[in-house]
């Protein structure tokens, strides 16, 4: 039995000798360090070649031209490096992944956040109009998925209207309009509708590119103070 | 009668050429052999050291590689090592996994013990002492020659592996908890057995011994 464990270890040891440093850190191939020298200790790193990862490899995106990439590198940092290394760390996030046509079972996506890899892959070719703000939105994934028992979902969803339901899955629905309402109702946008934690994403990204808030309804100022005081609870020099 | 045969000029030539090939064939075969045979070995004795209490001399097949501590980064990781190092629990143990030119890897106390390596289970033994905290909050340089302690994917399982890697690896910050760097003595390293098709390493060379340089 032993011989045939050790067999099969040194078989399947054998298709790792070519994995380099990135992969062996976050499992995706074909990434190249872009930037590591960053206040917040955030490593940039960048898709030399497309890349396949996820289950059933539903998961893809594709490298860039250098002179996008430079462009886009200039734009995320500046969101970036609005979180400091101690919060970035409680929150688990520590790679980003700049890469374009970023997809995820065929369905164009502006980020896939992992909590558990540290790693946030950002579509740099994604909406110039709401780039800045979907860095934020994907960033509140990662807090989210770090700190669940915080943001329940319940909580949440009793500030809306009573006859109001999300659907069921972000992209069960098509309520993908980024588009920031001029008058709201208890959502930012028609995203804000899909679910939940997409509704809670959106209120942070408007946070954090200090959106107007001056003629917000009601619910939404409770949902504002909800992601608030919960991000304080995670750190309490966080301030939006 | 027999007559002596002179040879000509061209077969006088051409025998010196023929024994000019073989004694390069002997000599290049033997150097070859040899993999240690232009790396230089270093003396700790001939080497004056700002803080000889953190050196550590580790003995490789190519010689000795010179480690300094560093205590003020990593007081837990390194007081481990020593501890270690102290008790000779790293003498005899395998560098088990080599990737050309990346790194060496070692410390398998468990299932790493020259004469009793457990091909199935390397790299997984444990020293005995518990697993001790990561400490990667300090910053540190991870250049060629910087030595860490070996985790799992998680986080605070640091124990008796350790790596040192042979180019820089800026991404090892924050990830890896640094103990030192080697000072002296990282070409014998190079010369650790790796495969070409595998990380792991079967047959591989062994540490002769660890040893701090002020007991």
């Amino acid at each position: 039995m032993n011989i045939i464990i050790s067999f099969l270890l040194f078989f399947f040891l054998t298709f790792q000798v070519h994995a380099n440093t990135i992969y062996n850190l976050i499992k995706i191939p074909n990434l190249e360090i872009y930037e590591t020298n960053t206040t917040n200790k955030l490593r940039y790193l960048y898709a030399k070649q497309p890349f396949t990862i996820g289950v059933d490899n539903n998961i893809n995106c594709y490298n860039s031209e250098k002179k996008i990439l430079d462009k886009k590198y200039k734009i995320i940092k500046k969101n970036l490096d609005k979180y400091d290394q101690k919060f970035l760390k409680k929150i688990n996030l520590k790679y980003i992944v700049l890469c374009e046509d970023l997809s995820i079972s065929k369905i164009n996506t502006a980020g896939i956040p992992d909590n558990v890899m540290k790693t946030l892959i950002l579509d740099i070719k994604f909406n110039e109009k709401y780039f800045e703000r979907v860095i934020h939105h994907e960033v509140f994934h990662i807090i989210n998925d770090s700190y669940k028992e915080l943001f329940n979902e319940k909580l949440w969803s009793n500030f809306n209207l009573k006859e109001f339901k999300y659907a069921e899955c972000s992209t069960c629905t098509d309520k993908l309009g980024l588009d920031t309402y001029k008058k709201t109702d208890g959502f930012f946008t028609e995203y804000s509708r899909s679910t939940a934690s997409e509704d809670m994403a959106e209120v942070f990204s408007h946070l954090m590119i200090k959106s107007n808030l001056n003629d917000i309804d009601p619910i939404l100022k409770k949902k504002i103070q909800f992601i608030k005081l919960n991000l304080l609870k995670i750190d309490q020099s966080f301030s939006l | 009668m027999i007559k002596k045969i002179k040879a000509s000029r061209s077969e006088k030539i051409i025998f010196t050429f023929i024994f000019v090939l073989a004694i390069f064939f002997f000599g290049s075969y033997f150097s070859i052999k040899n993999k240690c045979l232009f790396v230089k070995d270093f003396d700790p004795k001939k080497i004056e050291f700002n803080n000889p209490k953190n050196i550590a001399i580790l003995s490789v097949p190519c010689g000795n590689v010179i480690i300094e501590l560093y205590p003020n980064v990593s007081p837990n990781g390194v007081k481990r090592f020593i501890t270690l190092v102290k008790s000779k629990a790293y003498d005899d143990v395998a560098f088990h996994r080599v990737i050309k030119d990346t790194l060496v890897q070692a410390g398998d106390l468990e299932f790493g013990k020259r004469g009793n390596i457990d091909y199935g289970k390397i790299g997984t033994g444990k020293s005995g002492l518990g697993n001790i905290n990561s400490e990667v909050d300090s910053p540190f340089d991870f250049k060629k020659g910087s030595v860490a302690l070996v985790r799992t994917q998680k986080f605070n399982t640091e124990d008796s592996q350790f790596f040192i890697i042979l180019k820089d690896e800026p991404l090892y910050e924050t990830e890896y908890t640094p103990i030192g760097k080697v000072i002296y003595g990282l070409k014998a390293l190079e010369k650790i057995k790796y495969l070409d098709k595998s990380e792991y390493v079967l047959r591989p060379d062994f540490i002769n011994s660890i040893r701090m340089l002020v007991n």
